[in-house]
């Protein structure tokens, strides 16, 4: 980099890139930016989502004396305020953090894969499969034929899992039929996605007076969550984004195209099939338990490359503590702007998400010409 | 000079699914340390064979011998090791710079590491700068021209420190400043041991730069040797059905001038038009 170009640069940028002179330096100092500003937000946040709530403001040593005595107490014989903590607010605030971070990685992932800004992770028609089985459960009590008591706490889940695979696993099979390559992905996901879109409308019509509790499902909510829930989201997300992150320099390599990738050693084919299988797996989670909350998935790798650069060894981190940091932030303004009344959170990232999107868009939007 | 050609090509066919024999019997060999044309028409079978000589594809028989050393067996990360690539154009997606396109040609090199080393750093600061692209290694690809793109390219393919470069139409989409350009870079990088074989359709330019030509004809090998010997009026009359003036200019190179495709008054006779 130029010397006048480093005069020009803006203390923030000193603050990510550091005084390395070379590249690896600079990219070195970007990851441990990332890492321990991504941990001070992600902590912060979370901190927040445990001290305010409708039910109550706690002070955070309030919040983390009350969660640590809950802990200590090992979940039985809790005061209100504990309970509130360590049963409430604490499985929301993972859970939130977790599919912040899963739909980001899923969505940077694939759009590394398929090369396209613009797809999300609900591009290869998983969305619309776990949508579909979640409302058949919701509204017509769909007990896959008596297999699962319809008591299951996992019952919308599970359907919701099962839809979504089952789309994606469709979608795959299309593509492979057109020939694998970018443009058939995007394609048999926006055919499959609108098959299950159509299901959806029908059934929905047909829903009487469950029509709210499906257009709840559907708008993406932490309002149900539990410890069972919370963790049935984090512990796949994270094995999931370790899996995707092992990838992450293959995912550089694509963006030259699938020739130049193959001709480096890569075998395309399989490392396409893995992380779209990978991803849609880990959004298959992400939707199970929350529904269908859009924007994230989108926006966050973006926000994440106009920050921190495209090589993907930095913008899957930075989509981990960015995606995560964003969806609880968004979850705590979902609870608190109308007291008393719960905002789609899908609604708040978005909201949250434009104007920080649209700045950087209008500074670096040049990166995505051509 | 090393005594094993840096490629040998043995009796290659390539048949494929649809029955088409797009590479018929090929066999030739290329020394070390030069610049070769590959020449022939639209369809004559040249990326065909590259593609079967960087493993793209594997050939229907024959064989392929990199440094006396088959490429069929090897992993598709040892190929890359010895045959890098240079694409007729290419589009970097999300603003890739060019430090970061470049530095991809160290991939092959990189198994099981997250960054490059310090190593890799400074070979690619030094190419940069030896392709004049130095000042713009923080720039989005796609935001340079042609010219500077195609440059780019070659030097992420000469990173990856192959023994055979394999050049597709470099030229094709740019102007006559470039053109020279990009073969006077070409020229200048077989000083080193590496053989650079170039699909060109531009026979002057091939015949001026290239120490080989290559020339095919229907997935056949037509001629091989120095161009000034190899390409002549019926050569070209032969593979392309051009009647062509060949001649050297004051300097001692070769030109290549093409006269007419169809026979005289063929156009002019014909109701159709």
């Amino acid at each position: 980099m130029s010397e006048q170009q480093k005069d020009r640069m803006p203390t923030l940028r000193m603050l990510i890139d550091g005084h390395g002179d070379t590249h690896i330096a600079r990219k070195r100092h970007r990851m441990y930016f990332i890492l321990g500003f991504g941990t001070l937000l992600s902590v912060i946040i979370f901190v927040m989502m445990l001290c305010i709530g409708p039910t109550g403001l706690l002070n955070p040593i309030e919040a983390l004396s009350n969660l640590f005595s809950a802990i200590g107490k090992d979940g039985s014989e809790m005061t209100p305020e504990e309970v509130m903590v360590f049963s409430s607010r604490l499985p929301r605030a993972i859970a939130a953090f977790a599919v912040g971070f899963g739909l980001s990685v899923a969505g940077a992932a694939y759009q590394a894969v398929i090369r396209n800004p613009l797809v999300d992770p609900y591009i290869m028609g998983v969305s619309s499969g776990a949508g579909t089985l979640a409302i058949a459960v919701i509204a017509f009590d769909f007990t896959f034929f008596g297999l699962i008591s319809s008591n299951s706490v996992f019952l919308i889940a599970i359907a919701a899992i099962i839809g979504g695979l089952f789309a994606f696993l469709l979608t795959m099979a299309l593509a492979h039929r057109a020939g694998s390559t970018t443009n058939a992905y995007v394609l048999s996901g926006v055919v499959i996605g609108l098959v299950f879109g159509a299901a959806q409308t029908i059934m929905i019509v047909f829903s009487g007076n469950k029509v709210s509790d499906v257009l709840l499902w559907l708008f993406g909510s932490f309002a149900n969550i539990t410890w069972e829930k919370a963790l049935f989201i984090l512990v796949p997300s994270i094995i999931l984004c370790i899996l995707i992150m092992r990838y992450a320099k293959e995912m550089n390599l694509v963006l030259l195209g699938e020739n130049q990738a193959r001709q480096m050693g890569l075998n395309v084919k399989r490392f396409n099939a893995i992380i779209l299988t990978v991803a849609s797996i880990l959004t298959a989670f992400c939707v199970a338990f929350c529904g269908i909350i859009g924007f994230v998935g989108l926006v966050i790798p973006h926000l994440c490359r106009m920050i921190f650069g495209g090589d993907h060894r930095l913008v899957l981190p930075a989509s981990i503590a960015l995606g995560g940091a964003l969806m609880m932030a968004a979850d705590l303004a979902a609870r608190m702007i109308i007291p008393g009344t719960e905002l789609p959170v899908g609604a708040i990232t978005t909201l949250i998400g434009v104007p920080v999107f649209a700045y950087l868009l209008f500074v670096r939007g040049k990166m995505y010409n051509g | 000079m090393d005594e094993t050609p840096i490629l040998e090509i043995r009796n290659l066919n390539k048949i494929y699914e649809n029955g088409y024999h797009a590479n018929k019997d090929v066999s030739f060999s290329l020394p070390s340390g030069k610049l070769v044309g590959l020449i022939g028409p639209n369809g004559c079978g040249k990326t065909t064979m590259m593609r079967s000589i960087n493993k793209m594809h594997i050939p229907t028989s024959g064989d392929i011998l990199i440094d006396g050393e088959s490429v069929l067996p090897k992993t598709p990360t040892e190929v890359a090791k010895l045959v890098s690539n240079v694409p007729a154009e290419m589009t970097a997606s999300f603003g890739l710079t060019v430090f970061e396109t470049v530095m991809l040609g160290r991939y092959p090199y990189l198994q099981n590491m997250w960054w490059e080393t310090e190593e890799d750093e400074s070979l690619v600061e030094d190419v940069l700068k030896k392709f004049g692209v130095y000042h713009l290694q923080d720039r989005a690809l796609n935001m340079l021209s042609s010219g500077e793109q195609q440059r780019v390219l070659i030097a992420k393919a000469y990173v990856q420190q192959p023994r055979l470069m394999l050049v597709d139409e470099p030229t094709s989409h740019l102007d006559m400043k470039y053109k020279l350009d990009v073969m006077e870079y070409l020229r200048a990088m077989v000083k080193t041991d590496m053989t650079i074989l170039v699909a060109e359709h531009d026979i002057s330019l091939m015949a001026r730069y290239c120490d080989l030509c290559v020339i095919m004809k229907k997935g056949e090998l037509v001629a091989i040797g120095d161009p000034k010997k190899v390409i002549t009026p019926e050569l070209i009359q032969d593979v392309y059905d051009v009647s062509a003036t060949v001649g050297l200019d004051e300097e001692g190179d070769i030109y290549v001038l093409p006269k007419r495709y169809h026979k005289q008054g063929e156009l002019s006779d014909s109701e159709s038009l």
